[in-house]
């Protein structure tokens, strides 16, 4: 539908909110970048230390944009990195009545 | 398609007998040219054995003299000086046929729409352009063949295009009657704005419930082939014959959906929807709205992390528990063999933003009346509670601004949007209806209550309370704290500025041709009016067909209107669409080419240029082969063929030239000689006509089917005849109904320009225009343009023309 969306979502709808745990295994990490590269919402970038391995791994730039798709599991190849959710947190609710 | 025609130029023994008939029109003709003198002046040319001059030449008394006269004179060939062959000639052309006469020797000078209307206070230069008229008619009459017309089966299917309400209701009629019918629909579900509105005016109905049943009876009726999610892409054919290219985009989730809602929970993306105007939002895989048709979900490609076949995301496939989501699915091209077309494809909303005084974009408060809609709809981002955006409460007061876009000169269009005034009183009424204390304000131009039971409702409005002010506001100006407005303006009927403070404006924007109503005209080669809407074939007579045999219109693809008329335009376009199919036949009109073949020098440039492909070369035969099912009838292999072995039945060269000799007999010099297609220029110059457009009358106009029609040689015969300029006019390059011929006009043209400037002529005297069947105003003023060019042109010019064109005057 082609009208221009002006106006922000009023934000009525219950949405629930994932609430992800990212852990980095720093150490068995070599590297790669498969994560950072492959991850659909940009949550990791590489960091600025250096780890037993003598690379730069990733570290998380905002934990709160992951969807918890677990593709970074799937693509790091030294099982170095997992995705949890956390204890469910209240859910988004705007509702006005 | 015609049967195969002698390859002579003429027959030879047969004594030709015109009949010539001068239409006054009432005083639409007569009041401008002297009739009677027209009619005389036919008596003196060639062949005329009577010309007559009465005053309605289309009546049944008029039709009856001309059929009495073809019988008791025996006529052969007959002339009408009198309307545009577009509007009357088909009428003729079957008195003719009635009195025992082929209809192919007949042919219609216009006098009306060409010449009186267009010169309303030059008597005498207006009389002299119709005789001119008239005797290029006769001239062309002369060498008028019979033909007979060849009768082509229909295909009893119809594609509808656009699945809102016009498009539902004509393709449940065509179903019903019988026929096949395949809906095509962008969306991923039917309904299209009505599906989206909360109530209808002026019975207040619920929109989706009188909607839904509609939408669902498509869905299971076993005529109709839903194809939601699609795009047409490509149209081949003519009437009877289409064959339409359909892309099926996929939906990633297959039939087995159940629509139970359980992937959207778990979908990790969340976007605005659409269908709520952005006040609510969607996920990645959804469903437009609860009533959808099909309930099948979709999964948005642009949103969804799945793309190119990896799976990055699992959620929804994981959550569903029939397995009924696919990220294999692929596009598919699905091809339709049709008869009818019926473009129902809607219009689009006026966007706000570009008027910075309503603020719209930047003021939180200030909504269109479509986000209203969605607002007050129970089915809505709110559920049907009204709120304002700011702080989702209540607001206490309303103002409504009517012509948000419509019936403005600046930022907006020139109509009337036909539908805002109702749907603001009937918005008016529901807020009252909910919450009977809100202060209501409408603001407005005029009220326009033109339908059943519409001054009801208004008076109803009125007497509940609703205040309407007459002056819309200059400004609107946000509180920034509170984000109430402040409308400020003029009341126009008491003459005081007002400065009214409000918790929430509705501005109530009009109806704009679709964004993609271009591409669809181009698919279907369409002509659209300036406002951009599509434009029908007469506008009282046959207001839902198109120019173009075996299409129609429904909805607001043609103009602004609400629903009750774009159902009834969709049930007309159906029994229109029915009317054809009924037959199980149409006839082709007998324009296609005839070749010589003793001259043929099997060269191949017809075969290149034939935009139907319908001319194959045999090389070792060094034949050409025409296949007269496919032709179009343009007349552009004609015009190619350097050796005068092609030219067109009813358009031959021998014709044309006549016409362009008969212009150039007297006063060459000043005149200008116009080549102008059927459906694009000659339309136009129509159109100029009944706009009563006045331009200068030294212009004669030559009709071909199309502007691929007009060979190098009419060109250089006109100028070797001294004619001062030569005018070549075409539609729009894109615009061409026989697919792309006209891209052959400009080539040609250019290559004259090119000797021209090569021989010393000024090449300014060959003019090429591209106008539209809706441009009469631009023909009108090209005419006007030319005239500056004619009084520079000196006698020692047109001479040098004349010497070296002089080729041109060989033979015919």
């Amino acid at each position: 539908m082609p009208e221009r969306i002006r106006h922000a979502p009023l934000g009525n709808k219950k949405v629930k909110q994932p609430n992800a745990e990212v852990h980095i295994i720093t150490d068995q990490c070599k590297g790669c970048g498969f994560c950072i590269k492959f991850c659909p919402k940009k949550v990791l970038e590489e960091s600025q230390e250096i780890n037993a391995r003598g690379v730069h791994p990733p570290k998380i730039l905002d934990e709160s944009k992951c969807i918890i798709c677990s593709f970074c599991t799937a693509v790091c190849p030294d099982f170095a990195i997992f995705v949890v959710e956390k204890p469910c947190k209240e859910e988004r609710h705007i509702k006005h009545d | 398609m015609s049967e195969k025609q002698e390859s002579k130029p003429q027959n030879g023994g047969e004594e030709i007998r015109i009949g010539v008939y001068v239409c006054h029109c009432g005083l639409n003709i007569a009041g401008s040219v002297d009739c009677d003198e027209v009619a005389k002046f036919a008596a003196t040319l060639p062949n005329v054995v009577l010309a007559k001059d009465n005053r309605y030449t289309c009546s049944d008394q008029g039709q009856e003299i001309m059929k009495s006269d073809i019988r008791e004179q025996k006529l052969n060939r007959v002339v009408v000086a009198s309307c545009s062959p577009r509007l009357h000639e088909s009428t003729f052309r079957k008195a003719c046929e009635e009195a025992g006469l082929n209809k192919y020797l007949f042919e219609m000078a216009n006098i009306r729409e060409h010449c009186s209307w267009v010169h309303l206070h030059d008597r005498e230069a207006a009389t002299e352009k119709a005789k001119d008229l008239v005797k290029m008619a006769v001239a062309k009459v002369a060498l008028l063949q019979p033909a007979e017309e060849v009768e082509v089966p229909i295909n009893r299917k119809t594609l509808v295009i656009g699945g809102g309400v016009a498009g539902i209701q004509a393709s449940l009629d065509l179903a019903d009657t019988g026929y096949k019918v395949y809906l095509v629909e962008k969306e991923p579900s039917i309904g299209g704005m009505m599906a989206r509105i909360d109530k209808t005016f002026p019975t207040m109905d619920c929109s989706i419930c009188i909607l839904a049943p509609k939408m669902s009876d498509v869905l299971h009726h076993p005529n109709i082939e839903l194809l939601t999610n699609s795009e047409v892409v490509e149209v081949k054919g003519y009437v009877g014959n289409f064959q339409a290219k359909v892309l099926k985009k996929p939906r990633y989730v297959t039939k087995d959906c159940s629509a139970c809602n359980d992937c959207t929970e778990v979908c990790p993306i969340i976007a605005p929807n659409e269908f709520d105007v952005g006040l609510d939002i969607r996920h990645a895989i959804y469903t437009p709205f609860a009533q959808a048709v099909p309930s099948t979900y979709t999964i948005d490609m642009n949103l969804c992390l799945n793309k190119d076949n990896v799976i990055v995301c699992d959620k929804c496939i994981k959550a569903c528990e029939r397995q009924a989501i696919n990220f294999e699915m692929k596009p598919e091209n699905v091809e339709l063999e049709i008869g009818t077309i019926i473009v129902a494809i809607g219009a689009d909303v006026f966007d706000p933003s570009v008027l910075p005084n309503y603020g719209y974009g930047r003021h939180t408060n200030v909504i269109t009346s479509l986000e209203f809609e969605r607002l007050i709809n129970a089915g809505g981002p709110s559920g049907g509670h009204l709120i304002r955006p700011s702080d989702m409460q209540v607001p206490k007061r309303v103002a409504f601004v009517q012509c948000v876009g419509s019936r403005t000169d600046r930022n907006g269009r020139l109509y009337c949007s036909n539908v805002c005034c109702m749907n603001t009183i009937k918005d008016s009424l529901l807020i009252k209806e909910h919450w009977p204390e809100t202060e209501i304000y409408v603001f407005y131009v005029d009220i326009r209550a033109h339908g059943k039971g519409f001054e009801d409702l208004y008076k109803r409005a009125r007497k509940e309370g609703v205040k309407f002010i007459r002056g819309l506001p200059a400004k609107i100006l946000e509180d920034k704290k509170t984000h109430n407005l402040w409308l400020i303006g003029e009341n126009t009927l008491q003459k005081e500025l007002y400065k009214m403070n409000v918790d929430m404006a509705v501005l109530s924007i009009g109806l704009e041709p679709r964004r993609n109503s271009e591409i669809v005209q181009r698919l279907l080669t369409l002509s659209r009016t300036q406002d951009g809407f599509f434009m029908e074939a007469h506008p009282k007579l046959r207001p839902v067909d198109a120019a173009t045999g075996g299409m129609f219109f429904a909805g607001c693809a043609e103009a602004p209107k609400d629903i009750k008329d774009s159902v009834t335009q969709a049930s007309a376009a159906a029994a229109r669409a029915g009317i054809l199919m009924a037959k199980g036949k149409v006839t082709v009109e007998a324009i296609t080419p005839i070749s010589y073949p003793e001259k043929c020098k099997a060269c191949g440039l017809c075969t290149k240029v034939c935009p139907y492909n319908a001319i194959t070369l045999d090389k070792e035969l060094q034949q050409i082969k025409i296949v007269e099912a496919a032709c179009g009838g343009c007349g552009t292999c004609a015009a190619e063929c350097p050796f005068g072995a092609l030219t067109q039945s009813h358009f031959t060269d021998e014709q044309i030239l006549a016409q362009i000799d008969a212009v150039t007999e007297y006063d060459s010099e000043k005149k200008i000689v116009a080549f102008c297609c059927n459906w694009c220029a000659y339309a136009g110059a129509d159109f100029a006509g009944v706009n009563r457009m006045q331009y200068p009358p030294n212009v004669r106009i030559i009709r071909t089917m199309c502007s691929g029609r007009v060979a190098p040689k009419f060109v250089e015969r006109a100028f070797a005849r001294g004619a001062s300029v030569v005018l070549v006019a075409g539609c729009h390059p894109g615009d061409c109904h026989y697919i792309n011929a006209n891209n052959h006009t400009k080539d040609r043209v250019e290559r004259l320009w090119k000797k021209m400037e090569q021989s010393g002529l000024d090449k300014e005297r060959l003019q090429l225009l591209w106008a539209s069947a809706a441009e009469g105003e631009r023909f009108a003023s090209k005419i006007r343009e030319i005239q500056t060019i004619i009084k520079r042109v000196t006698p020692e010019e047109i001479h040098k023309a004349k010497r070296v064109f002089e080729k041109a005057l060989e033979g015919v």
